[in-house]
């Protein structure tokens, strides 16, 4: 990646420890990490190489036992659960294998959820909402419960839900873990087309390789360490 | 609206079947209070009505008599001027007045109607009317006129009677029986009184023998003209308490200084006091207290018990009795224990309304631990999240309130609408009213606010502090 880009997440020698039952697990060793703007960061790797907790660490959802997390240069690991909580909501937005939708809420609501809770102004969020609506082609839902829609549609109105204010970076944790080959497939082809057209940032955690190709820059973690960071020379998934 | 008040009013449309029950629940409880809360209020109004005529808020008398005594005590309290002024100097805000008490019989000599008796309180009109509240209570006639001819200007002719076989000596101040030009001494009767003896109906005059004195017997008859009736709220005391002027009481007890020579009747022999008489107003039998307002009437035993307790360390050599040692002694405790019982099981209920509250947001935060980590992945702060539990809480509370206390409202105007009284004591009728205060009616609404919102603070907090991570991991486990 290029030199002169500025990261917009550097994460430096983080190390994640847990104590389960008595014993050590160490999910993270001392991973660094630089994300730049327009990116489209594939994780991957086998079930408990710390893709989840790495994803965590990135998303400020829990703290590294060690080492930095840096967010548009400025270094969270001393910050208060106030400033996180800020970063969170501001900085970062996230698309989950569940999609997480609140069941009771319509699709537009849900969508200006996380502006309503960094006390946006209502009016101006239902607007944005409703665009990004569209760009998911999802709009015609717009004031259906999440509860009664597919799969599919129900990622798009998270992925929708993520972007509502305008974060750095969002980050998706097996986004397409819970739906067929055909919903995986038009849920990445909307995850590139933000990518190429609106320079949303992407870090992806998956363990399926034929989604991790759709990202520009593929990290394999094994044992919690990354030991493969390199560019995705399948350009034609993309261009598809 | 904000985010956690958006999301509690989702929360409380998705649960809204338990949450309307426990708001049922906790609005019945509400409802009893009120209604229980509201009618012990119209008692004490009822004992306001009723014992304070007889004892104010306490009163003070002789330390030879006993709670027997309190309908009228007869026998003289030493310096009873004296006594009132040290309790007015010494407890700023009370006021006192003197009273003069005796024991009457009438009807003795009133054509087929039997005798009855009665206990006549000798009242300063001024001043005690603005201590005890009698005059308005009078429901036909009048309250005492300063145009009253109140004193006759010498006592009922007294005279010694030497008790016959081994019956004790006794004074009999007949006299008034034998003058039939006297005017009679204006009275005050109870209306319950004149549904027996319509012949002591106001403007009617009649002869009433009073025992005038408790150690040494004494006894007079005089007459009284019944200038108007009252009607306190508890028939049984109409019946029996009347009111005279103090004045006259303390002419026909010999209250007072007594001038010139005994009047001999030949053939009968010496009476005694027909002569000017000066009434001495220092003296009387008991001194009636009234204490300042209470700043709540949520307990007016313990009331009662400290303003008691206030005047007998002014007057420590005396007897001092509360209004509420007076209730004990007519009605005994039964109202009391039944209070203290209600109060046990509201207070019961509420405490079990609470946990179902707390074990109902338990569930919900225990479920909804995917949608809190949603949140908090979204920026929700810890205060976020728990102000949406406590808005929960808050709206459970305030409905609860609101509810018990339109219930409670109901039943108060169907009760008073159908007019409900119960058999009381000698067949006569009390009536089952309510009286609503502003205390109660806050108590009522705050207490279930209070109540939930205490309730779901506690898993509002659990909920609050679940770190992020683990609330999405946990919710993840729980699908």
């Amino acid at each position: 990646m290029s030199k002169n880009k500025k990261a917009i997440i550097k994460l430096d020698h983080i190390s994640k420890t847990y104590n389960e039952y008595g014993t050590r697990i160490k999910a993270l060793d001392t991973v660094s990490l630089e994300i730049y703007a327009g990116d489209f960061v594939s994780v991957i790797g086998p079930s408990g190489c710390g893709k989840s907790t790495l994803l965590n660490c990135i998303g400020l959802l829990d703290r590294a036992s060690s080492g930095k997390v840096y967010i548009e240069g400025k270094n969270t690991s001393k910050s208060s659960g106030k400033e996180i909580a800020k970063f969170r909501g501001e900085k970062l937005g996230f698309v989950f294998q569940n999609y997480n939708l609140i069941p009771r809420l319509t699709v537009i609501e849900n969508v200006i959820l996380p502006g309503l809770i960094m006390e946006k102004e209502p009016n101006e969020l239902e607007k944005r909402a409703r665009t990004l609506l569209e760009e998911v082609d999802i709009e015609h839902r717009a004031n259906h419960k999440g509860i009664h829609l597919s799969g599919g549609e129900q990622q798009k109105v998270a992925i929708a839900r993520a972007l509502i204010n305008n974060p750095v970076l969002v980050l998706a944790d097996e986004p397409t873990g819970a739906l067929d080959s055909e919903n995986s497939k038009e849920i990445m082809k909307l995850l590139v087309k933000l990518n190429e057209k609106r320079k949303v940032t992407f870090v992806l955690v998956s363990h399926d390789m034929d989604i991790a190709k759709y990202g520009k820059r593929k990290i394999m973690l094994k044992d919690g360490r990354i030991v493969k960071n390199s560019t995705n020379k399948l350009k034609n998934i993309r261009k598809n | 609206m904000g985010v956690s008040s958006r999301l509690a009013l989702g929360e409380l449309k998705d649960h809204k079947r338990i949450y309307t029950i426990i708001i049922i629940v906790i609005a019945l409880t509400m409802a009893s209070f009120i209604l229980e809360n509201a009618y012990l209020n119209y008692m004490v109004q009822v004992v306001d009505d009723t014992t304070k005529i007889v004892t104010s808020d306490a009163i003070v008398a002789d330390p030879s008599t006993n709670l027997r005594d309190l309908y009228g005590t007869e026998t003289e309290l030493e310096n009873a001027g004296e006594i009132a002024r040290r309790i007015e100097q010494k407890l700023p805000g009370y006021k006192t007045t003197i009273r003069v008490t005796a024991q009457g019989t009438y009807g003795l000599d009133l054509e087929g109607e039997v005798a009855d008796a009665c206990t006549i309180q000798g009242i300063d009109p001024a001043k005690d009317d603005k201590i005890a509240g009698i005059s308005d209570k009078i429901v036909k006639g009048r309250f005492f006129d300063e145009k009253d001819p109140v004193l006759r200007g010498h006592t009922p002719l007294y005279i010694e009677v030497k008790g016959p076989g081994n019956l004790p000596d006794f004074t009999y101040g007949a006299g008034e029986r034998f003058l039939e030009d006297e005017e009679a001494y204006p009275i005050i009767v109870g209306d319950t009184a004149v549904k027996v003896h319509p012949s002591i109906d106001v403007g009617n005059t009649f002869s009433l023998t009073l025992s005038v004195s408790g150690e040494e017997k004494s006894y007079a008859s005089v007459k009284v003209r019944t200038i108007g009736l009252y009607r306190s709220g508890t028939p049984t005391l109409d019946a029996m308490i009347w009111f005279m002027h103090a004045d006259s009481l303390r002419e026909i007890k010999r209250y007072g200084e007594i001038t010139g020579k005994d009047w001999v009747v030949p053939g009968i022999g010496t009476f005694r006091g027909y002569n000017p008489i000066k009434v001495d107003r220092d003296r009387g039998d008991v001194v009636l207290v009234k204490a300042p307002a209470p700043l709540h009437q949520l307990d007016p035993v313990g009331h009662s018990e400290s303003v008691k307790e206030e005047i007998e360390g002014v007057v420590p050599n005396l007897k001092v009795y509360s209004w509420h040692d007076f209730l004990v002694y007519i009605a005994g405790s039964m109202q009391d224990v039944i209070t203290i019982m209600l109060w046990g099981s509201m207070v019961v209920t509420l405490i079990l309304c609470a946990a179902a509250i707390k074990y109902v947001m338990d569930s919900i935060v225990m479920r909804k631990t995917r949608e809190i980590g949603t949140l908090k992945a979204f920026g929700a702060r810890d205060r976020v999240i728990f102000k949406i539990f406590l808005y929960q809480g808050l709206v459970i509370g305030f409905l609860a309130g609101v509810l018990g206390m339109i219930l409670s409202l109901l039943v108060m105007y169907l009760v008073n609408m159908y007019g409900v009284s119960v058999e009381f004591i000698v067949g006569t009728q009390l009536k089952i009213g309510f009286l609503l205060n502003w205390l109660t009616i806050l108590i009522a609404l705050l207490l279930p606010v209070l109540l939930a919102v205490l309730a779901a603070a506690m898993p509002a907090k659990k909920a609050a502090v679940l770190p992020p991570v683990e609330a999405l991991r946990k919710g993840e486990l729980s699908l």
